[in-house]
């Protein structure tokens, strides 16, 4: 099966010390690499204000991350990780890799289109000078 | 004769704002003939992620998705923002996923 991509973003309390946080990244890599996925980049957003109250709460302190995986399985079992891990006030996994193919599609198919394009425009740029002469005759017409 | 091949010139000519010489719009070759009554102009808007060349939008992006929700929350209908029907699909599964992990509001705090 293919590889699949999955973005997780989850959000601790804020007044988790940093320490705490480093604990949750590190079991969350060690459950992927049990479940045959891996962690491929972590990226901490820091604290940041929640466009809503969550538990009370205005701010989280966000991480980001990015997991690859040819099986479900472990978002499964990371996302019961997540639940019951004490600092974490929410998260969000999202499959990623279906928008990522779809956007390397689009984009091939724009430098196609614009690889073909410079062998296009010459075409029509011989009809302008005959269009322009046609529209500047009408005027002299009246005048004579 | 010299009129009647004045008057084939100007009919054989591109439509340069009518044939008539009195005609109004004569300052816009190639315009559209505008008719009826209410005939204001609305300004063209265009789907900004067309613009951009964008082949994804990122819902982790909350200020690239904010102009397109209302203060009270609400997804901006395409009508209201131009965007075309398939950046507008894109746009509506960004914002929702931004809206659950708390960088979009589902709704205005009281």
């Amino acid at each position: 099966m293919e590889e699949r991509q999955y973005d997780l973003i989850f959000i601790c309390r804020p007044d988790t010390p940093e320490a705490e946080i480093d604990k949750v990244i590190a079991t969350l890599e060690h459950v992927a690499a049990e479940k045959g996925g891996k962690v491929e980049s972590v990226n901490k957003w820091g604290r940041k204000r929640m466009a809503y109250r969550v538990r009370k709460l205005r701010e989280g302190y966000f991480v980001y991350m990015v997991i690859r995986s040819s099986h479900g399985e472990v978002v499964k079992e990371l996302e019961r990780r997540l639940k019951v891990a004490d600092p974490v006030i929410k998260y969000l996994t999202v499959r990623l890799d279906e928008e990522l193919k779809r956007q390397e599609k689009l984009k091939r198919h724009r430098e196609r289109r614009a690889a073909r394009r410079p062998r296009k425009t010459p075409a029509p740029a011989p009809s302008m000078p005959g269009t322009t002469d046609q529209a500047a005759a009408p005027p002299t017409a009246p005048a004579v | 004769m010299a009129e009647e091949n004045a008057a084939q010139h100007q009919s054989h000519g591109p439509s340069s704002g009518g044939p008539r010489p009195s005609g109004p719009g004569g300052g816009r070759p190639g315009g559209p003939a505008k008719r009826g009554k209410r005939n204001f102009v609305r300004k063209k808007k265009v789907c900004r992620f067309c613009v951009d060349k964008a082949d994804f939008i990122d819902y982790k992006k909350a200020e690239i998705l904010a102009p397109f929700i209302q203060e009270r929350g609400k997804i901006l209908p395409r009508r209201m923002t131009g965007t075309c029907a398939r950046h507008q699909r894109w746009l509506t599964v960004a914002i929702k996923r931004a809206q659950n992990i708390a960088l979009l509001p589902f709704a205005a705090e009281l």
